[in-house]
């Protein structure tokens, strides 16, 4: 009896990791929940796009305007977008172990490190990850920490950089000055 | 002819048995009535009720349409939102890298 209890419980973890292991390979990272911080934040900024949101948020950009019809198309293949900013007013309040857990989840295989930014003056940290599966990319995590602010972002699903690179200058999107330097 | 027609009125005011099923035709319409009142309030009644589920639908589906599209330009709004931050940590990471990254080799052409 013993036996077979251990053995269920074996399979249902197996399964378990495999559930784990299928959501990490969908570019879907696990965000921590954070709880606590909000009231200790100045500003919070928590951004949970599905794809019913996504598709929703879609049908209200005019196609005819061609700053929306760019976010339509660089959305086009996106399912989700997580977002979490938390700024505060003091060094360090937030439990850096939370960030620190979803940079681990970006050790899974398919996620490659595309830049790693270490400011020692600033103190800060920005990591961008791509998961590349099949020369495709379908997944963006962006990892970006200073002494008092803290921003998460996880795009699931295809992403098209170049298209992304389209919508800057529109929105407030900073204009990447990646050119300027050929 | 005071008498004559002291007469003539005795014999129309006799009292007269009514015919026989006389009682039960009244006692009848009586109940017709009634059941002609009743249906007609509850016609009305049926009416106003159909009206209101009308209108109770159709305010009801407005205010889903209106629900719908508050989450919609809230969706967008965090939508564009999301994009603006993650357009602003690339140009961070982009803007590092090219910090670091060495300057194009000088030909020397003076150009």
């Amino acid at each position: 009896m013993n036996t077979l209890l251990k053995q269920s419980i074996l399979a249902l973890c197996g399964m378990l990791s495999l559930c784990a292991g299928a959501l990490a390979a969908d570019g879907q990272l696990k965000l921590p929940e954070f709880g606590g911080l909000s009231d200790k934040a100045s500003e919070v900024v928590t951004i949970t796009l599905d794809p019913a949101l996504l598709g929703l948020a879609a049908r209200f950009l005019d196609p005819a305007k061609p700053e929306d019809a760019a976010v339509r198309e660089a959305i086009a293949g996106i399912k989700g977008i997580y977002v979490r900013k938390y700024v505060f007013d003091t060094d360090f309040v937030y439990p850096q172990a939370d960030v620190e857990s979803v940079r681990k989840q970006l050790s899974a295989p398919g996620w490659q490190r595309l830049v790693e930014v270490r400011s020692r003056k600033e103190q800060q940290k920005v990591d961008i990850y791509l998961l590349v599966e099949q020369e495709r990319a379908n997944g963006l995590a962006i990892i970006a920490s200073q002494p008092r602010e803290f921003t998460i972002v996880n795009i699931v699903g295809s992403i098209d950089m170049k298209k992304l690179h389209e919508l800057e200058g529109q929105f407030g999107i900073p204009k990447l000055e990646l050119e300027q330097k050929k | 002819m005071s008498k004559d027609f002291e007469q003539q009125l005795r014999e129309a005011l006799r009292p007269v048995d009514p015919e026989e099923g006389f009682e039960l035709r009244v006692m009848a319409r009586i109940a017709r009535e009634r059941s002609r009142a009743r249906t007609k309030v509850t016609r009305w009644v049926s009416v106003a009720l159909a009206a209101s589920v009308v209108f109770a639908a159709f305010l009801g589906a407005h205010q889903w349409q209106l629900r719908r599209e508050q989450e919609g330009l809230e969706a967008r709004k965090q939508l564009i939102e999301a994009l603006r931050l993650t357009g602003e940590k690339l140009d961070i990471a982009y803007q590092a890298v090219n910090r670091e990254a060495p300057e194009p080799a000088d030909d020397g052409s003076g150009a």
